[in-house]
């Protein structure tokens, strides 16, 4: 087991949570008036305080948290200290300590900063995503719930697991610089490939896929579901027999896939009249049944009792002293290791645990983690 | 990100094997990271079914697609008739001298070929063997079979991107295999450091459908407390205000701004005419602000739709607020200041081209150069030779049989 100290904001604290998911122990050091995540909306029980924030609770599970103030010259020792037995510092830049002080005190220690942050909307922007996101004829938009920022930090996860892999065979620490702009440039690689290759420019396409042809969501009799057509021998005569539909049927030469990509907007419309006499349930249960592939379209709250996500343990039943009966998000990673994050720390909750094991006096303590 | 200057110590994967049973794009993708870290990727190929990540306009003289120069390059490739059990026989060998086994077919296709976990853990209890099919390989949908979009869909990204009442709302990409690769990586990464001290591999089933889940964590937990389905904010922010995208002159030009403090929010009265607005009282706080955001958006509309997106760009960022126009695939390849994500690489069947490279660096370490993807089937013999130590009589034999094509 490792011990990670977490000192991110939105761009890294899932990557401290997988860590902790793999069953390392996490320390969140947060300032003593808490920190970012703690405010973010929506918050449980629309309680609007340090404790209740989704953000909080969700992507701090199963860490730790202490508090300091590491303005202060007793902050700073005692984040020393902390960083002395530790493996991990992953924080966001500019760094509360010197990175060459971090090596200094302890020379195998990993440490991933996160560079070039910015406020999350403008750096989707200029990072061409948001050209790729939302419809066609109205404003384009970020990913919401935060996604970008999210899948930023999975980059900050394989980013300190490397750095690890390399400490653990050469026995020095490493210094890991993880960057959210080249991260997010990262993920329109797809549209780079044929920008570069032949010119095209890939733009957003509302509810619709743009890779494969007949791919996207469509209004049904009760919500939305996706469609994907993939393009293989015999599939499209297989589809057409299932829908039935005669102004698709009457042209043949939809059996070509240069010719279902010609005329996809044509084919999404005919399936979209097609589609609103059924139900998620029918759509979906048929078109697995042969084969293509379809899911339903699903809001967070019907999620929560998906029924994939509780066979696998990515879900459990939880029974909260707060909030009651609930199913608990435990995490992908977690559900691969059959293990259950614990409920997220208060803020300063493992103060006296942690910092009493680095041999603090109370007295020293309590100037140290209550600011100012 | 460009390699340390000072670089000595050999990359993160040197010297692991990983045996790529992979299609497409999520597992590729898992796999080029793994190679760019300094793991020997061996693709298991087949000539019946050529693989590419997605249909590309440019096609290569030996059939790869664009796509597939990009997501395989720094792999090899054997082909191998799986169908065959003489070519299963083969897999089977070359994954007992592997450190890695990684395929995303679907649950039950591996068995099949005799190749699942268990039978190949038989002969190498090392082995880190990792399936990452869509949606897992138990519970009620392990047999559902799906692209990105479904996974765009199912996991709830359509529905929390976008304003309220807003149809399903995606991105016109394949983000979903990104964010399953990605989770893939880590999760070997991480089985590989456990490996050292308990000399254990492991099976690691992961399901796409929960790296996606994972990503809205925080609102699936919102919605399993409150029991409602949490709002779509657009572009806007909870905590601050104004924040959006904005036209600008000319078609489909926009620029995005975040005013986070009060000092921002009059600076951006002063420079779009609204100077009275910093002393009205539904603007004085950020709460203030969020309940009237309609009406400054109207305001900053006006304003923009007076200027190119670089110039509102250029405007906002003199006052000292946050402005970033949205910027076009062409804009970000094309313009200096951005694109730092992608390098051009030599590569032999087009001379050179450009690629993703990691968006991270590790210090004191080299990281090996990009190299050419491969044609099916090129580097079959030289793999046999190498990991089974196959003689040339056999190699032969294999290559009558067809069974290495």
């Amino acid at each position: 087991m490792l011990r990670v100290i977490d000192l991110t904001t939105l761009t890294g604290a899932y990557a401290a949570r997988l860590f902790a998911e793999q069953g390392h122990e996490v320390i969140r050091v947060e300032s003593p008036e808490g920190d970012e995540l703690r405010r973010l909306a929506p918050f449980l029980k629309e309680q609007r305080d340090l404790e209740h924030s989704a953000y909080h609770q969700f992507l701090n599970a199963g860490k730790k948290s202490v508090t300091l103030d590491v303005a202060s010259r007793e902050g700073q020792n005692l984040l020393l200290d902390l960083l002395r037995q530790a493996d991990v510092l992953v924080a966001n830049c500019p760094l509360p300590v010197d990175e060459e002080l971090c090596q200094a005190i302890n020379s195998k220690l990993v440490v991933t900063k996160i560079i070039d942050d910015a406020p999350e909307l403008c750096a989707v922007a200029r990072s061409g995503l948001m050209s790729l996101t939302g419809h066609p004829d109205r404003v384009p938009v970020t990913l919401g719930g935060h996604i970008p920022e999210m899948a930023v930090a999975t980059y900050v996860a394989v980013a300190t697991a490397a750095a690890l892999l390399v400490r653990n065979s050469s026995g020095r620490g490493l210094i890991a610089t993880v960057s959210v702009r080249e991260s997010l440039e990262s993920f329109i690689e797809q549209a780079m490939v044929e920008y570069s290759f032949s010119g095209t420019i890939t733009e957003r396409r509302g509810s619709k896929g743009a890779i494969t042809a007949v791919s996207g969501a469509l209004p049904c009799k009760d919500g939305h579901w996706v469609i994907s057509q993939i393009h293989r021998a015999g599939r499209w005569s297989t589809f057409l027999d299932w829908v039935q539909d005669p102004e698709l049927s009457a042209d043949p030469s939809l059996a070509e896939e240069a010719n279902q990509h010609k005329r996809r907007d044509f084919i999404m419309e005919r399936l979209h009249a097609w589609a609103k006499r059924f139900t998620k349930t029918e759509l979906v249960e048929e078109a697995q049944r042969l084969h293509f592939p379809a899911s339903p379209v699903s809001t967070p709250l019907d999620l929560v009792n998906d029924p994939q996500l509780l066979a696998r343990g990515f879900l459990t039943e939880l029974d909260h002293p707060e909030f009651g009966t609930i199913n608990f998000p435990h995490g992908a990673i977690a559900s691969v290791l059959g293990k259950q994050l614990g409920a997220a720390p208060q803020l300063g909750e493992h103060n006296a645990e942690i910092f009493a094991a680095l041999n603090y006096a109370t007295s020293k303590i309590g100037r140290a983690t209550a600011g100012k | 990100m460009p390699t340390d200057a000072q670089a000595t110590l050999p990359p993160p994967l040197a010297a692991i094997r990983v045996l790529d049973f992979t299609h497409v794009l999520a597992g590729p993708f898992c796999t080029r990271l793994l190679a760019d870290l300094g793991a020997d990727v061996v693709r298991v190929e087949s000539s019946k079914h050529p693989d590419h990540p997605w249909p590309s306009t440019f096609v290569s003289e030996d059939g790869r697609h664009a796509s597939y120069l990009n997501t395989n390059r720094s792999k090899r490739s054997i082909a191998i008739d799986l169908k065959n059990e003489a070519g299963q026989k083969i897999a089977a060998r070359l994954a007992a001298v592997s450190d890695v086994v990684i395929e995303n077919f679907s649950a039950g296709v591996m068995a099949r070929l005799e190749l699942d976990y268990e039978r190949l853990k038989a002969t190498n209890l090392k082995l880190i063997y990792v399936s990452m099919s869509g949606y897992g390989h138990d519970g009620p949908r392990r047999n559902w079979t799906s692209m990105n979009m479904n996974l765009q869909g199912y996991s709830g990204l359509m529905m929390v991107t976008g304003a309220e009442g807003d149809p399903p709302t995606a991105i016109s990409n394949s983000w979903n295999d990104y964010i399953g690769g990605l989770h893939a990586c880590f999760a070997i990464l991480q089985a590989i450091d456990q490996r050292r001290k308990s000399d254990q591999g492991r099976f690691i089933d992961l399901s796409q459908f929960e790296c996606s889940a994972a990503m809205i964590g925080s609102l699936l937990l919102s919605s399993a407390v409150n029991r409602t389905v949490p709002s779509r904010r657009g572009n806007r922010s909870d905590r601050h205000a104004p924040q959006g995208v904005y036209a600008c002159v000319g078609t489909d030009n926009w620029c995005s701004l975040c005013a986070e403090t009060d000092d921002q929010w009059n600076a951006l009265t002063r420079l779009i005419g609204q100077e009275r607005w910093g002393s009205d009282r539904r603007f004085y706080t950020a709460a203030d602000r969020l309940q009237n955001h309609d009406e400054i958006d109207q305001a900053i509309s006006a304003w923009t739709k007076q200027y190119s997106s670089k110039e509102v760009e250029d405007r906002l960022r003199a006052v000292g607020i946050s402005a970033d126009r949205v910027r076009r695939i062409n804009e970000v390849i094309d313009s200096a200041d951005s694109g730092t994500a992608f390098s051009r690489m030599a590569e032999r069947r087009v001379g050179t081209m450009l690629t993703t490279t990691l968006p991270f660096s590790l210090s004191s370490v080299t990281l090996p150069a990009s190299r050419s993807a491969p044609s099916l089937g090129e580097h079959g013999v030289e793999v046999l030779r190498e990991w089974l130590k196959c003689s040339e009589a056999e190699i032969a034999e294999l290559k009558r049989r067809e069974v290495l094509q």
